[in-house]
């Protein structure tokens, strides 16, 4: 067996097995990182494809973003994890036959002799090009519609993601600033017209110290 | 000698897992999510695979904008699911249970 | 010109939609007004001047634009008119609906409603597996959103959850599907895959193992038996206004989606498509005209209803081709098409009736909610009752010519048992549609309450609901449109 058969096998029993603990795991955080695991180890056997753009985009996009953006929701939110595993037993059987017949088909449809194509080494022309370049030119020549509805995707999420969770805080004090602008001295200030001097109070009785004080007011 | 069977295989495989992940966590919609994660990842694996073997670079377009797009889904499956969350105070499909018929 | 201009302007309804989505986005910031008239009013006339582009752009022939990854073609151009003409109809009556609930009366939704009618205009130009994939993501995410952006509600919320698993999974299945489509032809491009199978290049096992994957995807898609289970509980848990809009436009989308990947793409496959596309059909008219029998919430009715209905859009793209026997083909694909434009045009128009009877803190979704509606008004009793009576395919009603036509296509394919069957089935139909119309004219109404939708919204129904009548007085004038469409599209 030549080294890059065995390379593949490596990867791809790391592959299913971190993929089988994702589904199986009790806490999702374990599956959260398995699946980081999973990203990991699709990366280097896209990389044996030759897809080293996209491999490298996997892991920063997934790993670096998507599972974090996981990783956050599930400590976020206050799980019980006992309550999650109910009914995952019961499920078991019906659900791994159905998946396991499920793959022994298409496997022998996919392992057939159509699909037996050998890894030919890439031409010269694709061989010394830079991966990255190749796909950057088709992506803004060709595919410049697709990126323009893609951007449109993204914008979406954006905006769905904001309304949905976003809710004004309430201890929050905002400044109007046309309001700030727009006031008048009127709003601001009342003028009360008082009597420059207000009547002495008639009281004769009263000792000497809080008649003066009656008048300093 | 690595051929082209290998990866579709693999990626078949993963796929039937992601669908088995299904089946199982009907009750855990995080691991729902995740299970999707998957199964684009048999998907994208797929096409990098014909790609490669086909000597054509479309392929590998397509991959790009499904890694784009499917980041933009588990934002917004993300949003859904801390809203649900909210209201329910429990994620389990288990309590999704308001509508039958 | 430089070509890439010509494409632009090829596709200008598109870059319209797309540039006012995003202005009125950043407009909308500044609206002080709570109930956004002004976005509400930017957001009309972004779809008139997508019309009125879309019919200026319209030269009758196929047009290729953006290295083929866009087409223009007459089928396409008829079908985004009534798409925006429903998206003016759904947001003129979801506005007083939305105006009486705090959460949805944003300026976020008018901009997701336009995110949601450029997808489906992806959707309807897309000559490519890569825009096909697009439109359905770019639909389907302004449409989690907008289902779930009442988000106080339980219902909305677990309704917004389902639909969100259920179309991640239909969307990783069709991917799969055209993975193997692309990696049997060697290519992504509609055209180019009609051709590599013609050249008979490729590996006819592979082809039908992705096609059993494609037409999974788009069956969940289209909410046909026994891809449905969403159906019933997203129409039941969505705010009415939204449920007006999953099930109206974008069934429109499905069915140009479904013509360009299995007739345009897949034509040569049609024996083994046909097979699939009869299974989904024959169990939907089935199980989408049984389950809606027991149903109380008139939402779930009318979900059943869709399919069924989609059932009967599936009959008319099966009898297509017989046995390598094209002659039927455009008759049988037009009727589909008349199908699907009669049923969006009844379902806004029901949709439109409940929001109608709802008002702040009432949704008026369960069938007594209709009880007595004769001695409110007894015009809109009527109104609903041809409605009814036109989903139920009574004679002379837009709904019964559409019902006609596919099975006069399946009974010139030679296939008298199938349209036995479907009869049969919309006989049972029937039963349920009439009981609304026996509840609104022979019970006493619980809810005495005066409706108070405003004018504008009971003129625009009561038109809607006389264009179901009239159609199916002439419906030869959309019949025609929609056959010399396709002849000159396919």
């Amino acid at each position: 067996m030549e080294f890059k058969l065995i390379l593949f096998y490596v990867l791809s029993a790391i592959l299913v097995g971190s993929s089988l603990g994702v589904i199986t795991s009790r806490n999702p955080v374990n599956a959260a990182m398995f699946l980081v695991l999973s990203f990991f180890t699709a990366g280097a056997v896209w990389m044996l494809a030759q897809a080293e753009f996209l491999a490298i985009v996997l892991i920063l996009v997934y790993v670096g973003a998507v599972m974090v953006l996981f990783l956050f929701v599930v400590m976020m939110l206050d799980i019980n994890f006992d309550r999650l595993r109910q009914g995952f037993w019961s499920y078991l059987p019906l659900g791994a036959l159905i998946g396991i017949l499920m793959i022994l088909e298409m496997s022998i449809v996919l392992g057939g002799q159509y699909f037996q194509v050998l890894d030919t080494p890439l031409p010269p022309e694709l061989a010394n090009s830079s991966n990255t370049k190749d796909l950057g030119l088709l992506l803004y020549t060709q595919y410049t519609y697709p990126d323009q509805v893609a951007a449109a995707i993204l914008l979406v999420a954006i905006i769905a993601a904001i309304i949905l969770t976003y809710r004004g805080r309430k201890d929050t004090k905002r400044q109007v600033i046309a309001d700030q602008v727009a006031v008048k001295a009127a709003d601001r200030l009342r003028v009360v017209k008082m009597d420059a001097v207000k009547p002495q109070p008639a009281v004769t009785a009263a000792p000497e110290s809080e008649a003066g004080d009656g008048a300093a007011k | 000698m690595l051929t082209l069977s290998h990866f579709l295989v693999l990626a078949a495989v993963l796929f039937g897992i992601s669908v088995i992940g299904l089946f199982l966590n009907r009750k855990n919609l995080i691991i729902l999510l995740m299970a999707i994660e998957l199964m684009l990842l048999a998907v994208n694996t797929n096409f990098i695979a014909f790609s490669h073997f086909l000597q054509d670079l479309n392929g590998q377009v397509f991959v790009f904008f499904i890694l784009a797009v499917a980041a933009a889904e588990s934002a917004i499956g993300l949003a859904i699911l801390v809203v649900l969350f909210r209201n329910l105070s429990t994620i389990h499909v288990d309590d999704l249970d308001r509508m039958k018929g | 010109m430089n070509p890439y201009v010509l494409d632009l302007i090829t596709a200008s309804p598109e870059v319209l939609v797309l540039a006012m989505g995003c202005l009125i986005l950043i407009l909308d910031l500044f609206v002080k007004d709570p109930s956004h008239t002004s976005t509400f009013v930017l957001t009309m006339l972004t779809l008139v001047g997508a019309a009125i582009l879309t019919l200026f752009t319209s030269t009758g022939e196929v047009v290729y634009a953006f290295n083929g990854l866009y087409v223009d073609d007459l089928m396409g151009d008829l079908l985004k008119l009534v798409l925006y003409l429903t998206a003016i109809v759904t947001l003129f009556y979801a506005r007083p609906y939305i105006l009486q609930r705090p959460d949805l009366r944003r300026g976020e939704f008018y901009v997701l409603m336009l995110f949601a009618t450029l997808g489906m205009m992806v959707m309807i130009s897309a000559n490519h597996l890569l825009t096909i994939y697009l439109g359905i993501e770019l639909l389907s995410l302004s449409v989690y959103a907008l289902v779930a952006m009442n988000r106080d509600s339980v219902a909305s919320t677990e309704a917004a959850m389902k639909y969100f698993v259920l179309g991640a999974l239909a969307s990783g299945l069709l991917l799969y599907g055209m993975s193997m489509i692309y990696g049997a032809t060697g290519t992504l491009s509609i055209p180019e895959i009609s051709d590599a199978l013609v050249a008979n290049a490729s590996n006819p096992t592979i082809l039908i193992f992705g096609l059993v994957f494609i037409v999974s995807g788009l069956a969940f898609k289209l909410g046909v038996v026994p891809f449905h289970m969403w159906v019933p509980d997203v129409y039941q848990g969505a705010p009415t206004a939204i449920t007006m809009l999953i099930g109206g436009a974008p069934k429109l989308a499905a069915f140009a989606i479904t013509m360009r990947l299995l007739v345009s793409g897949l034509l040569l496959l049609a024996p083994d498509w046909q097979g699939m596309l009869l299974i989904l059909a024959v169990l939907s008219l089935a199980i989408g005209n049984l389950a809606a029998i027991p149903q109380t919430n008139i939402k779930r009715m009318l979900a059943y209803s869709t399919i069924s209905h989609m059932g009967f859009v599936l009959l008319g793209i099966v009898v297509g081709v017989v046995g390598g026997d094209a002659r039927f083909a455009l008759n049988a694909y037009s009727s589909s098409m008349f199908y699907v434009v009669s049923y969006v045009m009844m379902s806004v128009a029901a949709f439109g009736v409940i929001i109608l009877l709802s008002r702040a803190g009432f949704e008026a979704d369960r069938i007594d909610d209709f009880k007595g509606l004769n001695k409110r008004s007894p015009w809109f009793a009527a109104v609903m009752m041809m409605i009814m009576f036109s989903m139920a395919g009574v004679p002379f009603f837009i709904g019964f010519f559409a019902k006609f036509s596919i099975l006069q296509a399946v009974v010139a394919s030679g296939q008298i048992g199938l349209a036995i069957y479907a009869v049969l089935m919309s006989l049972i139909g029937a039963f349920y549609y009439l009981r609304i119309v026996k509840v609104m004219y022979f019970d006493e109404p619980i809810d005495e309450s005066p409706i108070v939708a405003p004018m504008d919204m009971r003129v625009l129904l009561s038109i809607n609901g006389l264009a179901i009548a009239l159609f199916g007085l002439f419906p030869q004038t959309i019949m025609s449109l929609c056959a010399f469409s396709l002849l000159r599209s396919l």
